[in-house]
């Protein structure tokens, strides 16, 4: 018992770490961690309780940067946006209460739907798998459609395509060795392009309030609900992430608020997490590289996914706190110090990170990544188009045109 | 405004454009197997190579191809994708597939993602007149029909084949014998045969590689 504690505990403190640096990510620590394991005489469980302990407090914390940096983690890309408005706004911190609540919502309630979805998502999955290049591109077209205005839609088309393209050129072709070039694009798409403005702008943050009300619940509840049935049900489907989940749940809650939105994208994130520990027990494969991890270390039986499933309760209670303290701490004092520096060192840092990921390759993704992002600001639509960059390739693979698309460029 | 418009779109089918042609730069190429390493995963590649080693099962089928270079990998073959080949992968047939380099329980396998990224050559059948000394400790494929069929010691199975008037006597072992892939044969059956030369009393004989590895092509 002492020593599972232990290790949840190292798990919280990698969680820590991985959330606060932007472009580290927990799939970086899992094999150090793995081999923690072969090359010695602790038991598997505690240290898949780590990676379980890890995988939920990074969830949390990852907002911490995308908030105050505008730098994305795999997942947080689309929460950038509003959350550095509303840091703009000088609501830093309450961009940081909403996540935790739709983190810790999120957990709460894909914990209880466990069971339920077990008993439904096998049978829907194998229903709906061969209509999911319809379902996808029914997603694209709402999404595209509620732009209302006509140069709306065109320009939403024209980014869709435009990062569509992109994540074919990148992601099925030799560029990159497979997902390496996913750090380049996303941060591109939603990190770099956001900082760009800022850096040439005289902008200063303004003083962040820093307020204790309590949030009310009931008005993010419906967010709250639409974020965790999507992100459940990435977690258990190949080829929807987090960003797709987030467009879902967007358009079940049709909510236009910035505080709505981030509510639900974390909500899809923490689910998306926990369900894919899940997806362990009830299909036997990890839909993430840490359920991977934990499904090499141990045989997921029912016991041990009760037991899983309590130890991310139990870090996410925790986590939330830190999250909140951590946050705060960063509101406090993100505004005294110079933003525009703070961006150039996040904007530097992006670009070591994506030649570190990608290779030299990674600088000339960035650069066109970037400049696509750019696109939905001046055009003056919603950066979700920009998910073109994973969705395109999504239903072509899922319509079994990838290959023919690919052959018919010439690749 | 406006110019910030062009100037990113202009920029994003810049970059595009150069990402097209350095993708086409690097389209994937026939590669040695004996060259494949960690550097190659997640790159797509195309191999060629022989089948020494074939397993079935649930529908999916497992290849091993070797070829010049002396290389050895893995080909899984998921059975969505084996539905829609045209025709059979036998033992010793050269394959080429194009796939991604992965690794699976610590050893690289090359996944191919649709049937059109498999080509077969069926290799023909060695004359057993042909077969020497030379041959021993390799795999080949022979034709022929039986001419005997003998049990011996606890269950195994001496198969005795007969081509223009050579002959060439097949040992099943018994575990082979008794496996269910392992076809119904009798004497006058005409069968294809993989397995390992080897040499039993000075004689050439042929020892079935496993139980898939005979084929009924016409019964008596």
């Amino acid at each position: 018992m002492l020593d599972t504690l232990a290790f949840v505990a190292l798990g919280i403190a990698l969680g820590i770490l991985t959330g606060l640096i932007p472009g580290v990510h927990v799939n970086n620590l899992t094999p150090m961690l793995l081999a923690l394991a072969a090359g010695s005489a602790f038991c598997s469980l505690p240290l898949a309780a780590a990676i379980v302990a890890m995988t939920i407090t990074n969830t949390f914390i990852s907002y911490i940067p995308s908030t105050f940096l505008g730098a994305p983690e795999p997942g947080t890309e689309l929460s950038i946006l509003p959350a550095h408005r509303l840091l703009l706004e000088g609501e830093g911190y309450e961009a940081i209460r909403l996540t935790a609540l739709g983190c810790l919502g999120g957990l709460l309630l894909s914990a209880a739907l466990i069971w339920p979805m077990l008993a439904f998502v096998g049978p829907t999955y194998d229903l709906i798998k061969p209509q999911m290049h319809w379902l996808l591109l029914a997603v694209v077209v709402v999404m595209i459609a509620l732009e209302r205005s006509k140069a709306g839609i065109a320009w939403g088309a024209v980014i869709f395509l435009l990062s569509g393209l992109l994540g074919l050129l990148t992601l099925d072709t030799n560029l990159c060795n497979g997902d390496a070039a996913l750090m380049p694009l996303l941060s591109g798409l939603f990190g770099a392009s956001v900082l760009l403005p800022s850096l040439t702008s005289k902008s200063s943050l303004p003083e962040q309030r820093v307020d204790d009300e309590p949030i009310e619940v009931r008005p993010h509840l419906r967010p709250l609900c639409a974020g965790t049935a999507a992100g459940a049900l990435t977690g258990v489907i190949p080829g929807i992430g987090p960003s797709q989940g987030t467009v879902l749940a967007q358009l079940v809650v049709r909510s236009k608020g910035s505080n709505n939105f981030l509510v639900a994208v974390s909500g899809v994130n923490t689910a998306k997490a926990l369900f894919s520990f899940v997806a362990l027990y009830a299909i036997g494969r990890g839909r993430s590289g840490a359920a991977v991890a934990v499904g090499q270390l141990v045989d997921i039986g029912l016991g041990e996914l009760v037991f899983l499933v309590g130890v991310a309760l139990f870090v996410g209670g925790i986590a939330a706190f830190l999250h909140l303290r951590l946050g705060r701490l960063a509101a406090k004092h993100i505004w005294r110090l110079p933003y525009r520096a703070i961006c150039l060192v996040v904007f530097i840092t992006i670009v070591c990170m994506s030649v570190y990921y990608s290779g030299l390759i990674g600088l000339p993704i960035l650069v066109a990544a970037t400049a696509i992002g750019m696109l939905p600001a001046v055009a003056r639509v919603k950066r979700t188009h920009a998910m073109g960059v994973i969705m395109l390739p999504c239903i072509l693979y899922f319509a079994g045109l990838k290959g023919p698309v690919l052959s018919a460029i010439g690749l | 405004m406006k110019i910030m418009t062009k100037m990113s779109l202009l920029c994003s089918i810049a970059g595009l454009a150069a990402l097209y042609v350095g993708a086409v730069q690097v389209r994937p190429s026939v590669t040695a197997i004996s060259k494949l390493d960690n550097d190659f995963l997640g790159l797509k590649v195309i191999v060629s190579g022989q089948v020494v080693d074939l397993r079935e099962s649930n529908g999916h089928m497992f290849l091993k191809l070797k070829d010049d270079s002396g290389g050895l990998i893995s080909v899984p073959i998921f059975s969505s994708i084996r539905s829609q080949l045209s025709g059979s992968i036998e033992l010793l047939d050269v394959v080429q597939a194009t796939g991604v380099v992965k690794e699976y329980n610590g050893e690289l396998e090359v996944l191919p993602e649709k049937a059109s990224d498999i080509v077969v050559v069926h290799s023909p059948c060695v004359a057993i007149s042909a077969l020497s000394e030379d041959d021993l400790g390799e795999l080949v494929k022979v034709r022929g029909v039986i001419v005997e069929r003998e049990i011996v010691g606890k269950g195994n199975l001496i198969l005795t084949l007969r081509e223009d008037g050579d002959w060439l006597p097949v040992f099943v072992s018994a575990s082979m014998a008794r496996n269910s892939n392992f076809p119904e044969v009798h004497v006058g059956y005409t069968v294809q045969i993989t397995g390992w030369l080897q040499l039993y009393d000075n004689e050439l004989e042929l020892r079935l590689k496993d139980a898939s590895s005979i084929k009924v092509v016409e019964a008596a």
